[in-house]
Order: C-alpha cells, then sequence, then structure tokens
C-alpha cells in the first residue's frame, strides 16, 4: 500500500507544524555547564595559589567569551527574525500583486517548519486563510479562521476583518446558518461601526438566500461608506447588485451595475468569485477595458 | 502638542549627548582592561564595568520596548487617532535615550503625523532634520521620510525641492508600498509640469498599481491618469479611468483638492455652471 500524496497546503500539518518550538534543552545545557564551571573552578583555587591566580585569568576569558557568545548568539537570532519579517512581507507584496501562485509557495515555505516567532506564525496564517479563499478552498480557510479567532487576541480591527473573511467563506460554502450567526455576531459585537465589509457580506447573504429588496436597501445606504472603505473591491458590490436588480426584474439598473462592476474589475475575475455574477453575463453586457497604451 | 522646533532640538541633543556617552563608556572600557592590572583594582574595575553594562543593558531594553510600542504608531495615525498618536509621540520624542534608533523613529513618526494632519511646513522640516542625519541602521527610514518630504513640497508647491527628494529615491530598492507612494506622488509632480508623455508611459502597469492603494489615494492617481490620457489624446482611457474614478470617490471633492483635475470634468463642470448661475 502506498501513501497518499502530500497535499500543497495541506491545513492541519500546517497549523501543527509551524507552532513554533523552543528548545528547553539550551537552557539546561547552559546551567550544568555553569555549575560545573563553578565548582571545577573553585576546586581549583583551593588546590594552590598559582592555580587561584590562573582560575582568576581564565574566569576573565571566559567571562568574556560568554558576553561575545551571546552577542552573537543573539545577532543570529535577530537576523533570523529579520529574514522571516522579510519572507512575510514579500507575501503580503504577492498577494497585492494578485501572483497568487508565487503567496502560495512562500506560505507554505513558512508554516512547513516551526516560525521564529509566534507573532510571525499568526501573521503567516492570516496570509494562508486569503490564499486559500483565492483558491475556493473555503472548508480549509474557515478552519484557519477559526484557529485565529480562538486562540488569538487580536486588535479590534484585525479581529472584525477576520470574522469578515470567515462569514464570507461560510456564504461560499453555503453554510447558511453559520454565516448568519456569525453576521449577527459581528452586528452585535460594534452596533455603532459603519463597516463596508459587513455591508458586502450582509449584501451576498441577502443575495444569495434571495432577498434582493434587502440587498437594495443596504447598498443605497451604505454606499458612501463603501467607497471609502473598499476601493476597488466596491466592484464585488456593484457585482452583487446587478444580481440583486436583476432578480426583482429592474434590468436597467442591473444593466448599469454590472457595467461599473466591470469598469473596476475584469469581469472574469468577479465571476470566479462570485459564481451568481457568472450567469449576469450572459444576459449584460460588461464594460471592454481599452487596448493597452503603447 | 510639541512644536517642530523642541522636537528638533531634542533629536539633536539627545543624539549628540548619547553619542557622548557612548565613547565616555568604550573609552573606560578600554582604560580599565588596560590600567587595570597596573593599579591593583582590577576586580573592582570589573564589578563597576559589569555594573556599567548591566545599566546599559537595562537601558537598551527600554529603549527595545520603546521602539517596539513605536511600531503601533503607523496604525493610530491611519486610524485617524491623532490626538492618541500625539501624546504618545510626544512623550518618546520628549524621554531622553542614548540610544539613536528611538530619537530618530520618535521624529519620523512626528512626521507622519504632521504629514496626516496637513501641516506641511512642519512635515517638511522634520524629514529635512532627520535625513540630516546618518541613520545607520534605520536607514528605511530614509526612502519614508523622502516620500513624505516630497509630498508635503509638492503640497507646499515647491516643485524643485520636491524633484530632488524624488530623484534619490531612484537608486534605491523600494518596497511595493514604496513604490506605489513613489508613483503617486511623482505623478502629481508631472502633471504640475505638464509632463503627460511621461505619465501615460507604462500606463497599465500604473493602473494596476493603483487597483492596490487605498481608495483616496487610487482615485486620485488614476484621474491624473485620466487627465494624461485627455491631453495625449487617448480619449479610450480617459473615459475608462474617468468612469472608475466616479466610482471610486466625489469627484467634486477630488478636484477641489486639485483644482487642475477639473479638466478631466470639463464638460461636466461647463454644464453645471450655467445651473449654478440660473439659481
Amino acid at each position: 500500500m502506498t501513501d497518499p500524496p502530500p497535499t500543497f497546503l495541506d491545513v492541519p500539518t500546517l497549523l501543527e507544524q509551524s507552532q513554533p518550538r523552543h528548545n528547553p534543552n539550551v537552557l539546561l545545557y547552559a546551567a550544568a555547564a555553569f555549575v560545573l564551571l563553578v565548582f571545577t573552578s573553585a576546586y581549583f583555587s583551593s588546590a594552590s595559589g598559582t592555580a587561584a591566580t590562573l582560575v582568576n585569568d581564565m574566569s576573565s576569558i571566559a567571562m568574556l567569551g560568554i558576553v561575545f557568545a551571546m552577542g552573537v548568539a543573539t545577532w543570529r537570532v535577530a537576523r533570523r527574525a529579520r529574514s522571516e519579517q522579510e519572507q512575510l512581507a514579500a507575501i503580503e507584496e504577492l498577494m497585492q500583486l494578485r501572483r497568487w501562485p508565487d503567496a502560495a509557495v512562500l506560505v507554505e515555505q513558512i508554516l512547513s517548519k516551526p516560525t521564529r516567532t509566534p507573532q510571525a506564525r499568526v501573521q503567516a496564517l492570516l496570509y494562508l486563510s486569503s490564499v486559500l479563499t483565492r483558491y475556493h478552498r473555503f472548508e480549509d480557510a474557515i478552519r484557519v479562521q477559526n484557529e485565529l479567532i480562538e486562540h488569538v487576541n487580536f486588535d479590534p480591527n484585525t479581529a472584525h476583518a477576520l470574522r469578515l473573511a470567515r462569514a464570507m467563506a461560510m456564504l461560499h460554502e453555503d453554510h447558511l446558518f453559520d454565516a448568519d450567526r456569525a453576521i449577527s455576531e459581528l452586528r452585535r459585537q460594534d452596533p455603532n461601526r459603519q463597516s463596508a465589509g459587513l455591508a458586502l457580506v450582509e449584501i451576498y447573504r441577502d443575495v444569495k438566500t434571495g432577498h434582493p429588496h434587502e440587498a437594495i436597501e443596504m447598498f443605497d445606504a451604505m454606499k458612501p461608506a463603501m467607497q471609502q472603505q473598499l476601493g476597488h473591491r466596491i466592484a464585488d458590490a456593484y457585482a452583487l447588485m446587478g444580481k440583486a436588480y436583476d432578480l426583482v426584474g429592474r434590468e436597467l439598473e442591473a444593466r448599469a451595475a454590472v457595467e461599473n462592476a466591470t469598469v473596476l474589475a475584469p469581469a472574469g475575475e468577479l465571476a470566479r468569485r462570485y459564481s451568481e455574477f457568472a450567469s449576469l453575463l450572459e444576459k449584460y453586457k460588461p464594460a471592454t477595458a481599452p487596448a493597452k497604451a503603447a | 502638542m510639541i512644536s517642530t522646533e523642541v522636537a528638533i532640538s531634542k533629536l539633536r541633543r539627545d543624539l549628540t549627548v548619547g553619542a557622548m556617552m557612548k565613547w565616555i563608556m568604550i573609552a573606560g572600557f578600554a582604560l580599565a582592561l588596560v590600567i587595570g592590572p597596573f593599579v591593583g583594582a582590577r576586580s573592582e574595575l570589573l564589578i563597576g564595568m559589569a555594573l556599567l553594562g548591566a545599566g546599559w543593558m537595562a537601558w537598551g531594553f527600554r529603549s527595545f520596548r520603546d521602539t517596539h510600542r513605536a511600531t503601533q504608531f503607523p496604525s493610530l495615525i491611519a486610524t485617524g487617532q491623532f490626538d492618541v498618536a500625539e501624546d504618545q509621540i510626544e512623550r518618546l520624542v520628549r524621554t531622553f535615550s542614548p540610544f539613536k534608533n528611538v530619537k530618530l523613529l520618535g521624529v519620523h513618526h512626528l512626521a507622519m503625523l504632521r504629514h496626516a494632519q496637513s501641516r506641511w511646513q512642519d512635515t517638511a522640516a522634520l524629514c529635512r532634520a532627520l535625513l540630516r542625519q546618518r541613520l545607520g541602521s534605520m536607514s528605511g527610514l530614509n526612502k519614508t521620510s523622502r516620500l513624505i518630504l516630497a509630498d508635503a513640497l509638492l503640497e507646499m508647491n515647491d516643485l524643485p525641492g520636491a524633484y530632488e527628494a524624488i530623484e534619490r529615491l531612484y537608486d534605491q530598492r523600494l518596497s511595493l508600498s514604496e513604490a506605489m507612494n513613489l508613483m503617486a506622488i511623482q505623478l502629481d509632480y508631472e502633471s504640475r509640469i505638464g509632463a503627460w508623455d511621461s505619465m501615460m508611459q507604462n500606463l497599465a502597469y500604473k493602473v494596476q498599481l493603483a487597483e492596490v492603494m487605498n481608495t483616496a489615494s487610487s482615485a486620485r492617481t488614476q484621474a491624473l491618469l485620466a487627465l494624461a490620457a485627455k491631453k495625449t489624446g487617448r480619449k479610450d482611457w480617459h473615459e475608462w479611468l474617468r468612469r472608475r474614478v466616479e466610482l471610486l470617490t466625489d469627484v467634486q471633492k477630488l478636484a477641489t483638492q486639485r483644482p487642475l483635475l477639473w479638466e478631466v470634468w470639463e464638460a461636466e463642470k461647463r454644464s453645471q455652471e450655467p445651473e449654478a448661475r440660473s439659481q
């Protein structure tokens, strides 16, 4: 019987292997060596005056040696931590530039061995969940997000963004009950927050569950906040609005929404993100980007 | 609120005193090692040196903590919590530390704060003071400070100064966010000197970068590109980018900040003027 081939971005393995590990043996060895050194030097010092002078001189040299070794060790640790940070920054850039395959390879590289610091692991796991979402591996993404939400104490903004991403993944995976509960939780946690991300998730839920009127209402109320907070990702909202208007038979508005969405983002990309939008492209013509400038 | 002059003079004084302290300590250590065996007080000198070293390390640890805390300042500034940021940065700038990194970071973040508050003169003065220092291990601040300086100078309409600041960034390796900032600033600069052809070079790449920026920068960058497209007769790109900007932001607000951009919406503006007059 042969083992199954290893899965790319295997979440349980990466979660396990990325745990930072401290080697307590190093401290034990160091303490033992120190005790041994103290006893040996005490023995030789008591043996004769010449030995005592020699031990004194050796102790001074050893002290300098320890200071030097500590300096070198600290420098090496700092260098490795910096290199890990640079790798994380590279992943972020690759994701921003939409070079997903490269980002995925780098995330796998970082998480397939113990990270230097817990913070680096958390950061890499956040990137992993984005990469998994991009590849439509929503169950795996939810697993990573749950792991982070349960074990890490985030600042309010990051926690909100993470919970939003999880709710979105749940909707994509048709876990409608869980998604609805996650949305209610988000609303309850910060009722005064004007969250464009949350509005987008709610619009998607309403479109998915056949409540286009609520989706339209939400979009109209939150449009300025969405413009400000989502940037080009407001294309997602326009794409979903295309579907909502189409569902209620407002074809003119649906056409305009599809055009707006595809002015901001390529039609193919939006169809990949939302299967609901893909069906609209047969009915409404997307905007065409101009030919590349020379 | 700490004034720019005070912050700069504190920076200079602390850096000088810190450097002096460091050299005095090194000289003291060397002297103790050399003369210790001759004066017969080697163990006392060793203990003294160890105590001094421990004190220095403790101070270093505190500074490391301050530096670590300072990493939160950009997010405070980005989320508009200016009062909290002001308070914490002021404390960092006013507290004496013999370590260069802490002082440089303090002034750098103060410059970032003043930039976010649109206090261009102060921003430029702080950045210039910082760039005059030898940054050593904080050389990364050089690029960010130059970008902030260039932007502040553009806002002050100091085009030669902005050019000088931008020019020096071209021989440096930039991160993606620095490259995006540089592109936005350069487009702003080029639009002021009318370098439309240069703005249109690598247009697709520039548009792709603009898509990753925050909404305000993205809208402004694409509006500037729309203007360049109009000036160079690329009607298709002009129309496309103009529509994108309209979907991203309030055009009225954008063009009020950069009146030059009204030209992108010239037809709309003309149609609005008679309406306004009739009212």
